[in-house]
């Protein structure tokens, strides 16, 4: 069969079927973008865990005139002499505690203020119901009992957080998303699957004439059910591409743009998946889909295509 | 060119035979009719010949090819030797006449320049020059079984199979169809023409297999479609 004929043959094919062309378009575009979001969802947990689980460290909130529910506040607010105390304290702690700052209650206010400037909650939350608090960087983030042990009944200390804990948290939903993305794309791969059979069946009827007559001339079975397969390939190339655009456009403007600039201005955490991270999964998204095209057809043509 | 040896045939276990211990051997250059009632197995003789069915028992050579010994993934090279034409001669309605003619070139790989040649050249051997660029459609039930027979000669195949090809046609244009085929057949190629047309077989006189229940009852040569005792 010439080039020139087979592409008139598969020209043919999906302009008679086109309403089942476009619906394997969509439908593997969909099932590739979810499997693509499963895959960066993956991607951005294990970028982010070591740099984030880096970079956070453990708080130690002291007690301001609202907290009294803490051991360590029942004389009301820090003094100058427990927060001496506690500095010493944690300076006594080396080499488990490698770094540590203050956090003033004008510099949290301040902090507050930035992350919360939309919210018009803001003007209710007076100034001194901001703690001031120890930030401490650990040489090792396991052993974050040790800090919440030693400080957390000391007077002066409202509360000892592990960040990490709001990280896992993170992790755990990030984690959550990927993997109910990756069985949304399996469920959608299924459908893709049996779309992809039933248009197989539905083309191999229409063609049912073109078919037994190049059976009965002799053409061999190959040639027969390549313009079949050669239009399942265009299809899903297509869905595949229209895939990948959809997933770079949502992390370029979602989260290249949206999402970093929002956790840049709150956390400082800006470790996200990027372009190049879909252009890593790229070639896996398109390869899968000319593969699963390939063999559905295959498939399906052996059932309904006599050859 | 066409050998049967004992070959017998039924669809299911449980079924009467199709073809029943049938020897039979058409020889390269010769024009058979296969006759007999409606189920008496000449279609099934036939398929068996294309390979659309295989034998239950006993073994079938064509074209060189011994059917028995030949793999799934060849048999559309044994099928390249043999053209077929039906009844319905299942032409692809939205192709002009040259357009049916040439894809069977084109499936089959041929370049532009041969189809330009062989496509017009074949119209021409089935009488229907200048009728190339009509649609199935505006055609005759006669053209269109010409059409049907040009697209099973244009590969110029050894063999030619024709299943009832007059079957839809009245006696006139019968007479025109199976001349084209003695035509061909003068120029060579076998043919083997199930029918059970009456007229057509007692006019040409060829060689006569009759079959009837599935067994061959009679092959005579020059016969007519009933047999005349000798009194």
């Amino acid at each position: 069969m010439r080039p020139g004929f087979l592409l008139g043959e598969v020209g043919n094919g999906l302009r008679r079927n086109f309403s089942m062309f476009v619906s394997v378009v969509l439908v593997t575009m969909v099932s590739l973008f979810f499997l693509g979001v499963g895959l960066l969802a993956q991607a951005q947990v294990n970028t982010a865990k070591g740099e984030w689980y880096d970079r956070v460290q453990v708080s130690i909130f002291l007690c301001t005139p609202d907290s009294t529910d803490a051991p360590g506040c029942a004389s009301g607010a820090v003094t100058a002499e427990q927060r001496d105390q506690i500095e010493s304290d944690l300076q006594g702690l080396d080499p488990l505690v490698t770094e540590y700052f203050y956090e003033s209650n004008a510099q949290a206010y301040e902090r507050f203020t930035e992350q919360f400037r939309n919210s018009s909650a803001l003007e209710s939350v007076p100034q001194e119901s901001i703690p001031a608090s120890f930030r401490v960087n650990l040489s090792d983030p396991a052993k974050y009992d040790v800090i919440r042990a030693a400080f957390e009944q000391a007077p002066g200390v409202d509360s000892v957080e592990d960040q990490r804990e709001v990280v896992d948290k993170l992790f755990a939903f990030l984690g959550a998303l990927s993997w109910g993305a990756l069985a949304l794309a399996v469920a959608m791969v299924v459908c893709a699957v049996l779309l992809i059979s039933t248009t197989i069946r539905l083309t191999a009827w229409t063609r049912r004439k073109e078919t037994a007559i190049q059976r009965m001339v002799g053409a061999s079975a190959f040639s027969i059910h390549l313009p079949f397969i050669l239009e399942t390939v265009v299809a899903a190339l297509l869905g595949a591409a229209l895939a990948v655009a959809l997933l770079w456009a949502t992390v370029r403007f979602g989260i290249s743009g949206f999402l970093s600039e929002l956790l840049a201005g709150e956390s400082g955490l800006v470790s996200l998946v990027g372009e190049r991270d879909l252009w890593l999964i790229t070639p896996f998204l398109v390869g899968g889909a000319v593969l699963l095209a390939v063999v559905t057809a295959w498939t399906a043509l052996r059932r309904h295509v006599r050859v | 060119m066409i050998t049967m040896d004992r070959v017998s045939l039924r669809y299911a276990k449980a079924d009467p035979w199709a073809l029943d211990e049938v020897d039979l051997d058409v020889r390269r250059g010769e024009f058979c009719f296969v006759v007999g009632e409606s189920g008496s197995g000449k279609s099934s003789l036939l398929r068996m010949v294309i390979l659309e069915q295989r034998p239950t028992r006993g073994r079938v050579l064509v074209a060189g090819h011994d059917l028995g010994e030949l793999a799934p993934r060849r048999v559309h090279l044994l099928r390249r030797q043999i053209g077929t034409v039906f009844q319905d001669f299942r032409l692809l309605s939205g192709k002009t006449v040259h357009q049916n003619v040439a894809y069977v070139l084109q499936v089959l790989g041929a370049g532009r320049h041969e189809i330009r040649q062989r496509v017009p050249e074949t119209l021409d051997l089935v009488g229907l020059q200048g009728k190339g660029k009509r649609l199935p459609h505006e055609l005759s039930g006669g053209e269109q079984q010409r059409v049907a027979i040009a697209r099973a000669m244009v590969n110029k195949p050894p063999i030619l199979l024709a299943d009832e090809p007059t079957g839809n046609l009245d006696p006139d244009t019968s007479e025109e169809i199976v001349a084209i085929l003695d035509r061909i057949n003068r120029a060579g190629t076998t043919v083997v023409m199930a029918t059970h047309d009456t007229t057509i077989v007692d006019h040409f006189r060829k060689r006569v297999v009759q079959l009837q229940d599935g067994r061959v009852v009679r092959d005579q040569a020059e016969g007519g479609y009933r047999q005349v005792v000798a009194t």
